[in-house]
């Protein structure tokens, strides 16, 4: 979500501190879906601080049959700083898609966006995920060159 | 523009869960099954290698010991309205509730019940649609007619409780009821109630009469009947109401 982990780790102790707060106060947080959502504005409030990505700026390509292959030769922390650099609020549905822990109704709670959006959201990131995968992490169903057989 | 089903497909969960709404699991059927096939396993594809990728993000250890301390998050209250409102379960209810009504409705009705209730409700059905021009015309006391109806036309105990022996008659008939047979009807002048003597029914059970003091009732259509039965003969007393305005002629004996 911030695309810094000393940053995040903030937003999270503040956010685990305010539910503690409010435990003590006799009125704990609601739902889990509060935890996410508060956790969520405060990363967003220390992201405004810095350089902001601008939508529509990445070019899109086909999901390619290949995909599942060039997103296994990826290590975590690639993907992570690739969704950490998605324009808001395509960097949250990213982070609350795939973590496959919410459902549709709860996710666009999160967001408080409405589900064509969402939907639009999603389908321009796989789009533009392939393309920045095709230029990274190219990948060939069948050698070009095989040795044995030479 | 992009169809609803459309725009569900794209947010269509990666892994099976619980809570999925209907209109996304319909979707999700309709496109495995569809044209876009081989689109749709295409993006579950993609988004399961993402998802994977994703789970597989270190988490920094403080944090998932923050996360471990599950007192913060409150446990979720059952959902009764929810689950109240679900079609399936309403249904069952409304169906519970008509059967446990017909039931209740049947039961309270053989409570009511005795033998000659049948021929009661009939005789209603018969004081109901009766017009004075159709009795022979006779003033005189209730009770009077006991032995009129001894005398003449040769019925025995039937006879007219002291609740209703000093009312006045506006006439009288004796008539064949093809189930009931022999009626004696009166007609008196007080609300224009109307007063029917009948022979009584035999238990079903054992094949006996058995009489009873206490005032039982019949309603039908508007109309209703305090019924008494003695010496095997029924009497009834019928007015156009209900049974609350019958129960102060009933209770006059008392007094």
């Amino acid at each position: 979500m911030t695309g810094d982990a000393s940053k995040a780790q903030e937003a999270f102790q503040d956010t685990v501190r305010e539910a503690a707060l409010r435990s003590a106060r006799d009125e704990p947080p609601p739902n889990r879906l509060w935890f996410f959502g508060d956790a969520r504005w405060r990363c967003l409030a220390v992201c405004e601080q810095g350089l902001q990505a601008e939508p529509g700026m990445m070019e899109e390509a086909d999901i390619s049959l290949f995909a599942p292959m060039q997103i296994a030769q990826l290590e975590p922390e690639q993907l992570a700083v690739w969704i950490s650099a998605a324009p808001e609020p395509q960097r949250s549905a990213l982070a609350l898609f795939y973590l496959d822990e919410f459902t549709l109704r709860e996710m666009l709670a999160l967001l408080e966006i409405k589900a064509v959006e969402f939907a639009d959201l999603l389908s321009s990131a796989r789009r533009q995920f392939q393309a920045w995968l095709d230029a990274t992490t190219p990948y060939y169903e069948e050698p070009f060159f095989d040795g044995n057989e030479a | 523009m992009a169809t609803k089903p459309d725009t569900l497909l794209a947010c269509a969960p990666i892994t099976e869960k619980p809570g999925v709404d209907r209109a996304m699991r319909v979707a999700i059927q309709r496109a495995r099954h569809g044209k876009q096939a081989p689109s749709f396993s295409q993006q579950q594809a993609f988004d399961a290698a993402v998802a994977k990728l994703v789970h597989a993000i270190p988490v920094d250890a403080q944090v998932a010991e923050w996360f471990a301390n599950e007192n913060l998050i409150p446990l979720p209250k059952p959902r009764w309205r929810k689950i109240l409102l679900n079609p399936a379960v309403l249904a069952v209810i409304v169906a519970v509730a008509v059967i446990s009504g017909v039931f209740a409705y049947r039961v309270h009705e053989h409570l009511k019940d005795f033998p000659g209730g049948d021929k009661a409700r009939r005789l209603l059905s018969v004081a109901a649609s009766s017009r004075s021009v159709i009795l022979d015309p006779l003033q005189t006391d209730a009770g009077a007619l006991t032995d009129l109806f001894f005398m003449k036309h040769r019925l025995e105990h039937y006879d007219v409780p002291p609740e209703f022996a000093d009312f006045r008659t506006l006439g009288t008939r004796v008539f064949e009821d093809e189930e009931v047979h022999r009626v004696a009807q009166i007609w008196l002048v007080e609300k224009r109630m109307q007063l029917l003597l009948f022979p009584a029914e035999p238990d079903p059970k054992d094949g006996r009469i058995k009489d009873f003091s206490d005032w039982r009732f019949v309603e039908l259509e508007g109309w209703t009947g305090a019924v008494q039965q003695r010496n095997g003969v029924c009497f009834m007393a019928v007015i156009r109401g209900r049974e609350k305005d019958l129960a102060p002629y009933l209770e006059k004996k008392k007094q």
